[in-house]
């Protein structure tokens, strides 16, 4: 456990990438600010402005970092025209509403980097990265691939679609899914206990997912093992309810203790 | 006593098989080129039958099972009733399908009556169908730009290894459509002959991938387009549950496809 703050970032630098159905960006970059008096700039769509034969390049490169098979290890594949073409017109459209491919996360991270800095790294700032597509990385120990909600470095990825998609629902959810009920119908019985796209919670969720990548530049560790504190690690949607909208409090005394030292004007 | 007068007017054996023949062979020289040449004779092949044909497109569906209609008959757990999702249900209206709506989004048809519309719909647009024929290999010209198929009875494949040296026959057309569903027969034998690398399938990440399918629709090599399900082998897309829309929207998106390609040439 490292306690002390050994950075803080200049500024909280969010971007976003396609529809985020719903999430008030605003209300997430106030919450970041008061929590750390750390300013925040909304930067807006991390594609705008692109110029065309960047597109063509960026396009093939998000084409070739697609999870083919989740159960095997990455291999860079030549992408189909019509994959690339299907890259394109999402990069070209700011409110893309599709998403279900999985993207190799840490190489996606690496293509939204370089948008962002176009050379060399800039680690004094904290950038974030709301996006509706999914992204996965390799776990070692299943051997398999899994959707992740967040990836933290330069820049921070979170993942709305992955929110909804990664945390695994009830398991009678899944039970009765195999058992052939319409997924909209479950969705009915099990109203509620799970974030779903365009979920009026997904916002106040997010602060709290938001705050993880500012714990990461802080302590170097974005999580927390109290299930009641915003920064626990939920693999479950019943765990991410609880602890972003749910728990005891918003931060364990621990965290708090942290941010109570930063807004004093803590260490660098 | 009065003649017993018979329901039937009188024919005989050789005048039906006459009848037959005559008409098959007529349809079938007609059909040995066609503007485009659909494979498989899904939701999708007959949704892009339909709209193509509807355009005066010249159209054949070769399907390798006696019935058409693929696996639009029935739903998930072989319970036959049919799902869509909005906007899936427009076409249904369109085709004078009655639906219902079982919660926001998803609306439920009976699976007889869906497909059996389709078909109709499809044969009233003037498309032609070549049923147990199986597709067997891609006609290319330069360039390797898909232009047919080479075709053969679908029972050839059951027959005994020492009897089945029926060759085949080949069909030209300007256009030929993948919608073979997962198996995705066209696509995977380009990739035989190393001109296409399919993907295979993706994990069923979300409910929602059916977007995906319609998105990928088009031209995936010169001549061939790929609807359906045979667009997620194709691009290793997320697998799909029972639900048709993707496959009636796909049908459509291809068709567009093909109708502008037409005009431009």
């Amino acid at each position: 456990m490292n306690d002390f703050i050994h950075h803080i970032p200049d500024g909280i630098y969010l971007y976003q990438e396609g529809d985020l159905d719903g999430l008030d960006i605003q209300s997430v970059g106030r919450y970041l600010t008061e929590k750390t008096r750390i300013p925040f700039h909304i930067q807006g769509n991390i594609c705008e402005g692109l110029p065309e034969e960047r597109i063509e390049a960026v396009a093939e490169q998000l084409a070739k970092t697609k999870v083919k098979d989740p159960g095997r290890r990455f291999v860079l594949g030549i992408p189909l025209q019509a994959e690339i073409d299907y890259e394109k017109r999402r990069i070209r459209s700011p409110n893309w509403r599709i998403f279900g491919i999985l993207y190799e996360g840490v190489l996606y991270q690496k293509i939204i980097s370089d948008l962002i800095f176009e050379g060399e790294r800039d680690l004094n700032r904290c950038f974030i990265l709301f996006t509706n597509q999914l992204f996965g990385t390799w776990d070692q120990n299943d051997k398999r691939y899994h959707a992740r909600v967040s990836l933290y470095g330069f820049p921070h990825l979170i993942s709305i679609s992955g929110l909804v998609e990664a945390p695994a629902k009830p398991k009678e959810f899944y039970l009765k899914k195999q058992m052939g009920l319409s997924v909209e119908l479950l969705k009915e019985e099990y109203q509620g206990q799970f974030l779903d796209h365009g979920d009026l919670r997904m916002t106040e969720v997010l602060k709290g997912y938001a705050m993880q990548p500012l714990f990461f530049h802080f302590t170097g560790d974005p999580f927390c093992e109290d299930r009641d504190c915003r920064l626990f690690n939920s693999h479950w949607q019943e765990e991410v309810l609880h602890s972003q909208i749910g728990g005891q409090y918003e931060f364990c005394p621990r965290h708090e203790a942290i941010l109570k030292e930063l807004l004093k004007g803590g260490t660098k | 006593m009065a003649e017993k007068k018979t329901i039937f007017t009188p024919v005989s054996e050789k005048e039906v098989t006459r009848a037959i023949v005559d008409s098959f062979a007529r349809q079938f020289i007609e059909y040995v080129e066609s503007d485009c040449l659909i494979i498989g004779g899904g939701p999708s092949g007959l949704m892009v039958g339909r709209d193509i044909a509807s355009k005066g497109v010249k159209t054949l569906i070769v399907e390798r099972n006696n019935y058409i209609g693929g696996g639009f008959w029935i739903g998930g757990y072989l319970m036959n009733k049919v799902t869509v999702r909005e906007p899936g249900q427009e076409i249904l209206e369109e085709l004078g399908i009655p639906y219902k709506k079982a919660t926001k989004g998803l609306y439920v048809a009976d699976g007889p009556h869906a497909c059996s519309k389709l078909i109709a719909a499809a044969c009233d647009a003037g498309v032609k169908f070549a049923n147990m024929t199986i597709f067997d290999d891609v006609v290319l010209k330069e360039g390797n730009q898909v232009c047919g198929a080479v075709v053969n009875w679908t029972p050839v494949r059951a027959l005994p290894r020492e009897i089945t040296c029926v060759d085949p026959i080949a069909l030209e057309s300007k256009f030929v459509v993948d919608s073979t569903g997962h198996d995705a027969c066209v696509v995977r034998k380009l990739e035989e002959r190393g001109i296409l690398k399919t993907q295979g399938f993706g994990a069923m990440w979300v409910e929602q991938s059916e977007d995906l399918v319609v998105e990928h629709t088009g031209e995936a090599h010169p001549g061939l387009i790929v609807t359906g399900m045979a667009v997620a082998t194709t691009y290793g897309l997320p697998r799909m549950g029972p639900t048709f829309g993707a496959m009636l929207l796909s049908g459509r998106r291809g068709a567009q496809v093909i109708l502008e390609k037409m005009k431009k040439k």
